[in-house]
């Protein structure tokens, strides 16, 4: 799968701009602030349907508008397929395939697959559990579309459950019935996700111990662990139940698959607490690699990979051992940004792959 | 609010102006109906005016008597010139199957089959903590209270296939079930609509359907 073209129209500081892209490596050359990050957003955002950096959409027009268009052109399985995005202010997001709008974003989840790698990625490791359940739920999203719709579901229970445990704490009259009835909505999609989180990490572990030790060329395992307050009290009503007086105390809800964790490991050791520097970047390196690795092994298909500053702080030598991994590795289309001009294109010309180079500047953009 | 628009003779107003107090308050007045914008609350307005007076005066007296007059049954909670509406009140109807709905909309709207001769509930929403609506907002004790009279053998839940929805319908049945009251509890069927195309259908309704099929019989 990959992108032959995309189209911006006031989309961050692009005012209107288009691209042609190189089916192998498109190299985003040009200072910083210049909008190569936006450029790769772009692109996520037509897979996605949301942007990888900024949650509200509100502030992804060009300063000074109020709307923006993102049109991309693929290929898919020897089909063109033509998706747009559209944010207009008052009305509802659109994102369209071939001229349909979809009546659900979700439905387009998996469509497109894609991993994006950011340098702020080790944040991964570094901050609280939610970064860690959205990189699960994002991966296993776009495997299973079974699986964002039993979480949509769960999260719409979980905010009423919520709500009403914050009204019972206003007016003091505390509804245990009513309690019992979001339990029993949350069992169903709470079990069906709870699987497919466990099932995924079992999966995923053997793929990223091995992309670990190719990057690293170290001798450790790379693991995670996937942790849940399901796995004290298997009967999420039970669990539920459990803490009702502890939630009737703090009005919300102290337990469930919301508090779901995946914890890092190199070999025994947890990352938090013992890595180094390096072995922190490889380990979210690897991470994201094995994420690829595993959507095109599910997809039978290879997802867009879009690579984001991401020789940022490492030293010449390891900048080499990188490239040459994502030059020789089996991947489809891929995008970076770099600052450096010359360092991709000479490691490029040393081989011989079809690629494309733009050169960045302020929201315009020049074929080199 | 400001409007910039094209009127129908071509030239542009960014605000109406008016010539007069009264035209601006009756246009006000009907502007703040749901559905209802400036532009087309202006050309009711004038309808009115180039109309005799006598007709204002029906169209504000219909108003006026059913906002004093209007009440809600009793016994159902339907709209109601008495204080038992006409449905509750007919004796050819089925007092054992009892049809609880979200709002008078869906009454009228399952009146309008003709598919069914029970008696209505209406609950007044469903239950929303998000939106401040909690089960002692719904008129849900006056419809445990109706079951326990024995009379109801069946209910049927007639309401939106929605979170909320579902939260409504699970909360009535437990607090039939702590009760220990016997009655047979329906949903009506979700599924495939009549004259829909399969595969048009989202991939949920189709799957539910599926799983839920029903044994095909060649007289229906």
């Amino acid at each position: 799968m990959e992108i032959t073209q995309l189209i911006l129209t006031n989309f961050k500081n692009y005012e209107k701009e288009s691209f042609q892209f190189s089916s192998q490596i498109n190299c985003l050359v040009g200072r910083n602030g210049m909008g190569k990050t936006n450029l790769l957003d772009a692109i996520y955002y037509l897979c996605m349907g949301k942007s990888y950096f900024v949650p509200n959409d509100r502030y992804l027009s060009l300063h000074g508008t109020d709307f923006f268009r993102i049109e991309g052109h693929f290929d898919r399985e020897e089909k063109r397929e033509k998706i747009v995005a559209k944010v207009i202010p008052k009305k509802k997001k659109e994102l369209e395939r071939n001229g349909v709008p979809y009546a659900k974003l979700s439905e387009h989840i998996g469509f497109l697959p894609v991993v994006i790698i950011i340098p702020d990625d080790t944040l991964l490791a570094t901050e609280g559990s939610e970064a860690r359940r959205r990189f699960l739920d994002n991966t296993i999203s776009q495997l299973d579309p079974l699986y964002l719709k039993h979480l949509i579901q769960y999260q719409k229970v979980l905010r009423q459950r919520n709500a009403a445990l914050k009204q019972m704490g206003e007016s003091g009259r505390f509804q245990e019935s009513l309690l019992e009835v979001y339990d029993l909505q949350l069992q169903m999609p709470g079990l069906y996700i709870s699987e497919k989180r466990e099932a995924f990490v079992e999966e995923f572990n053997p793929i990223l111990a091995q992309v670990y030790r190719t990057i690293s060329g170290g001798a450790e395992t790379a693991s995670c662990s996937y942790r849940s307050p399901l796995q004290k009290e298997p009967d999420l009503m039970e669990l539920l139940r459990k803490h009702r007086d502890k939630d009737r105390i703090l009005h919300r809800t102290t337990t469930g698959l919301h508090r779901d964790d995946l914890v890092f490991n190199l070999d025994e050791f947890p990352l938090k607490r013992f890595a180094s520097q390096g072995q922190l970047k490889s380990f979210i390196l690897s991470l994201k690699l094995a994420q690829y690795e595993l959507i095109k092994k599910n997809k039978n298909q290879r997802p867009l990979l879009l690579l984001d500053d991401i020789f940022d702080k490492l030293d010449h030598h390891r900048v080499d051992h990188l490239l040459a991994l994502l030059l020789d590795g089996d991947f489809g289309q891929v995008f970076i940004t770099d600052t450096d001009q010359k360092r991709v294109s000479q490691m490029i010309e040393s081989r011989d792959s079809s690629y494309r180079e733009f050169l960045i500047t302020k929201g315009k953009a020049t074929a080199l | 609010m400001k409007t910039t628009t094209l009127s129908r003779s071509g030239y542009k107003f960014a605000n109406m102006n008016f010539s007069s107090k009264l035209l601006e308050n009756a246009v006000d007045a009907f502007a703040s109906l749901p559905g209802i914008g400036r532009k087309t609350a202006l050309r009711l307005v004038l309808h009115l005016v180039q109309q005799a007076p006598e007709t204002s005066e029906e169209f504000a007296d219909a108003i006026v008597k059913l906002r004093k007059n209007i009440k809600n049954c009793q016994v159902c909670h339907n709209l109601s010139d008495e204080p038992v509406c006409e449905i509750c009140s007919n004796n050819r109807r089925d007092k054992s199957v009892l049809c609880v709905v979200e709002g008078i909309r869906d009454v009228m709207a399952i009146e309008e089959t003709q598919q069914f001769r029970g008696l209505y509930h209406v609950l007044g929403g469903i239950i929303s903590p998000i939106e401040g609506i909690g089960p002692n907002d719904l008129h849900i004790d006056s419809l445990i209270g109706r079951v326990q009279t024995g009379e109801v053998k069946e209910l049927i839940m007639a309401i939106s296939p929605t979170i909320e929805g579902d939260t409504t319908i699970f909360y009535i049945s437990k607090k039939l079930r702590d009760l220990d009251l016997p009655v047979q509890l329906s949903t009506i069927a979700r599924g495939v609509s009549f004259g829909g195309e399969l595969e048009y259908a989202d991939g949920l309704t189709l799957g539910r359907s599926i799983v839920s099929r029903i044994p095909y019989r060649k007289d229906e």
